[in-house]
């Protein structure tokens, strides 16, 4: 009996497009649910030939990188959408382009192995910066990081349910910020969990008696880390 | 004085990291008319959360016919959640429209939809968010002029201390001469007064100011309205009806939201209308006549509004899709055109009588998830009395076919509360569900695998204005309790889910359709009380409506209960859909005695009046089964 499945959802009969995009301004509020129904209805406005899930749903064939949390901007965010006919990657962007909102831009895309981990497994290195926008000092944030670091593991509350991340293994390093008040953080993804820079600076003005102070998050890139541990480009 | 027309987005922006689902409030969404240019600006109000509101197809076809106008722009609106309006409240922040972030006070028109009753206490919410005065004869002559339209208008008297204006019926041609009109006498230097003078001579607006109300001998206790001597004001304006539905544009939304709303695919309006004739319901009676979309128009439409909006799922709306003449061939040409696209095809409740193999087989490319029916009412005698015109049969059959192409979901909706309702009726609706379960059970197997379940919803019955049951009372919540353990009592398989509507929601709603416009100074002691978002079963405060009413010297469930005379002049007297008084007390008197009466579009006329008064007739494209 032959195999439909696997024939139609294949690397012989399939193309992986990687986009990258950003995502910006008042979207920055927008969460990880609302970005995904989003660019599934921009690729659906595309006419791109993106394939179709054999699922009972029959959903379109689209991942994601890690989600961004809500109220965070991004200059480097991925996904990647599988496609039926091989459509240059130039002419690809510029139909996402315009089917997209501005403030979530497709700005560069290219294939990339069908073989490759899913994005979301696959992308576990990110930078990011995070401003303090209401004079806040920064000397007494870097003061609470450093102290929250010492603990090993920070405890906050998500919802009703209590969460825990081990920061010697997701808080890579931290700085303040060259120019303008502010932090840049490099962080890594485990499986037990991601470190959030808002729960951090969070944390840290907890730990120096400060109010959490208004600050504006963006995800600057995100890489996946290779085996001897350099840094990979996603596209 | 109104506020200027500026962009304050730069005030809401600091309270969105503050606030559940901050994108209720971001605009910026695909399909949305960013640019503004006006110079008249009118802004559509759903007084609901985005999430309600922004999937409501009047609007967005009103949204359309106003940004297509020339001078006139439009943008919209939604009431913010309990936690942004709190913080709005306390930073001082007015509501904003969405598309500009200007002052809703700053527009020139202001137009709220009336959906349901319930969302009486949000208006006032709204309109003080927004720093209009709440009663309209307190607003200063500059202030934006405050319409409302909708399928609730029927009774709009509760309410209506605080619009200027209120339009009865079709809103697509009537909004843009509404705003032309408050546009032009603006331009000629018109006084307010004068401004909604005009407006009162646009068919199918009515201005509460320029009428009295009137309580004697002849009327209810909430009395009746009478133009005011010297106005000019007609004695009944008779609602806007668009005749030629098929020269409105077929495809209405075009702004795709990014938040999960409670209708989140595209919606055709297939067509408007319907000639069922059920005694109980407002919509049958008030939004006649039947005016079907051609198949070909309906297509072609879902093809343009599927690329445009890139929605995976389409819905054919109506008040009774499954009456539309084309529907079988129509399911099966959407099937064909949207096959391999993961395109989802569906249509919100089916006729008993309508779901044959054919139907059953055409909608058999849709998922087939759950499917519902809406017998109403458990027994023949009562489904006379109600006219549904469906039978046992019927329902058997139309669950076969469920059954058999697929479907293991059936929910039925039925109701609680019709007039000449027995126990025997009661325990006829668990019998009638036991009975589609059964059949399901015959059909696909049993024990848990087999998945098939059916569920009964059961709500209470609101006699609403303009049906043949206006005259009735609404059962008393202590009965309706009664009922509702007999109901669950007989319900005696797992597979089987009956639910009841909460009869105190039902007895609030049930008090508005009924009280004349004395009715507001209710509303807003409930809102004083902190009564909002009433709908929403979470937020719905009965101790606080209680206590309104009884600040006011009211009963709720006297209020409710009350019959009236058939031969009394009634609040909503002077609002007609075109339907006349007599044939609802002809009908009123037919349900009495269990005769049922024909759909006009498969027989005789049933004399309505509807066509004669208005100038317009049905239009079916093929032939009615």
């Amino acid at each position: 009996m032959i195999n439909t499945v696997a024939i139609t959802n294949s690397k012989l009969n399939q193309y992986r497009l990687r986009v990258r995009y950003r995502k910006d301004g008042r979207l920055a509020h927008l969460g990880h649910l609302e970005v995904i129904n989003t660019i599934n209805r921009s690729v659906r406005r595309s006419a791109l030939p993106f394939a179709v899930g054999n699922g009972f749903a029959r959903r379109m064939r689209l991942q994601f990188s890690q989600a961004l949390p809500v109220g965070a901007a991004s200059l480097g965010e991925y996904f990647d959408l599988y496609l039926i006919e091989e459509v240059a990657p130039e002419g690809a962007l510029e139909r996402l382009a315009k089917s997209s909102p501005s403030l979530l831009e497709p700005v560069a895309a290219s294939y990339v192995s069908y073989d490759l981990p899913a994005l979301e497994a696959w992308l576990t290195r990110s930078t990011w910066s995070v401003d303090i926008i209401d004079g806040t000092s920064v000397e007494a944030i870097t003061r609470g990081i450093r102290a929250v670091r010492e603990h090993g593991v920070l405890t906050y509350m998500r919802g009703e349910k209590e969460k825990h991340v081990d920061l010697g293994r997701t808080l890579a390093s931290f700085q303040e910020k060259p120019v303008g008040p502010g932090f840049l953080l490099d962080c890594r993804s485990t499986e037990e969990g991601s470190l959030r820079p808002a729960v951090l600076i969070a944390a840290a003005a907890r730990e120096v008696g400060l109010a959490m102070p208004a600050i504006s998050v963006c995800r600057l890139g995100q890489w996946h880390v290779d085996e001897d541990g350099s840094l990979v480009e996603p596209m | 004085m109104r506020p200027p027309r500026r962009d304050l987005f730069r005030l809401i922006e600091p309270l969105l990291s503050l606030v559940e689902r901050p994108s209720r409030y971001l605009d910026h969404e695909w399909g949305a008319v960013e640019d503004q240019p006006g110079p008249f600006h009118a802004c559509l109000i759903y007084p609901d959360a985005y999430e309600v509101g922004q999937p409501n197809l009047g609007i967005a076809i009103l949204y359309n016919a106003l940004n297509a106008a020339e001078g006139i722009s439009c943008e919209r609106c939604y009431l913010p959640w309990h936690d942004m309006a709190d913080l709005m409240r306390e930073r001082h922040v007015p509501l904003l429209a969405l598309e500009s972030a200007a002052p809703v006070a700053s527009f020139d028109l202001v137009g709220f939809t009336l959906a349901h009753e319930l969302v009486a206490t949000n208006i006032v919410e709204t309109l003080d968010l927004a720093g209009v005065p709440v009663r309209a004869s307190e607003r200063a002559q500059d202030d934006a002029i405050v319409i409302a339209g909708g399928p609730s208008v029927w009774n709009a008297e509760p309410l209506a201390p605080m619009f200027d204006a209120i339009l009865l019926g079709d809103g697509e041609d009537a909004i843009v001469e509404m705003a032309s009109c408050v546009r032009d006498a603006r331009a000629a230097g018109l006084a307010r007064e004068d401004v909604l003078l005009a407006l009162s001579r646009i068919q199918g607006v009515y201005v509460p100011s320029l009428y009295e109300v009137v309580v004697d001998d002849t009327s209810t206790r909430w009395g009746y309205a009478v133009p005011r001597p010297g106005t000019g004001a007609p004695e009944v304006v008779l609602k806007r009806c668009v005749a030629d539905f098929a020269a409105t544009p077929a495809c209405a939304e075009h702004i795709v939201p990014y938040m999960g709303i409670v209708q989140d695919r595209l919606a055709i309006e297939v067509l408007r209308g319907c000639a069922r004739g059920c005694r109980f319901c407002q919509a049958g009676m008030t939004y006649r006549p039947v005016r079907e979309r051609p198949m070909g128009q309906v297509v072609e439409a879902s093809v343009q509004g599927l690329a445009e909006t890139g929605y995976d799922e389409l819905s054919l709306t109506s008040l009774s899709t499954t009456d539309h003449s084309q529907c079988a061939p129509m399911l099966s040409e959407l099937d064909r055109r949207h096959s391999g696209r993961g395109i989802r095809v569906s249509i919100p409740s089916q006729r008993l009588d309508a779901f044959g193999v054919d139907m059953a087989n055409a909608a058999s490319g849709s998922k087939r998830g759950g499917l519902t029916f809406a017998p109403e009412a458990g027994t023949q005698r009562l489904r006379d009395v109600i006219n549904k015109n469906v039978t046992a049969e019927d329902l058997e059959r139309a669950a076969t076919n469920a059954f058999a192409h697929g479907w293991r979901r059936v929910k039925l909706y039925f109701m609680m509360g019709l007039p000449t309702e027995t126990d025997e009726d009661i325990l006829a609706i668990p019998a009638a569900t036991h009975r589609v379960l059964e059949i399901g059970r015959e059909i696909v197997g049993r024990g848990k695998k087999s998945k098939v379940q059916v569920s009964a919803s059961v709500a209470v019955f609101v006699p609403k204005a303009y049906t043949p049951f206006q005259w009735a009372g609404q059962l008393e919540v202590g009965e309706v309790e009664r009922r509702a353990r007999l109901l669950l009592g007989a319900n005696t398989d797992r597979d089987v889910k009956i639910s009841y509507h909460d009869p105190r929601t039902s007895l609030v709603e049930g008090a508005l359709s009924k009280m004349g416009r004395a009715g507001f100074d209710l509303v807003l002691a409930a809102w004083r009380r902190g009564c909002r978002f009433d709908a929403w079963t979470s937020e719905f405060n009965y101790d606080a409506w209680e206590a309104a009413a009884e600040e006011l010297g009211y009963d709720l469930p006297s209020i409710a209960s009350e019959g009236f005379p058939l031969d009394v002049r009634l609040p909503w007297d002077h609002t007609s859909p075109g339907v006349s008084k007599g044939f609802l007390q002809r009908e009123w008197r037919r349900a009495a005695q269990g005769v049922t009466a024909p759909d006009c579009t498969r027989e005789s006329c049933v004399g309505c009046g509807v066509c004669p008064t208005l100038g317009v007739g049905n239009v079916i494209w093929g032939e009615r089964a």
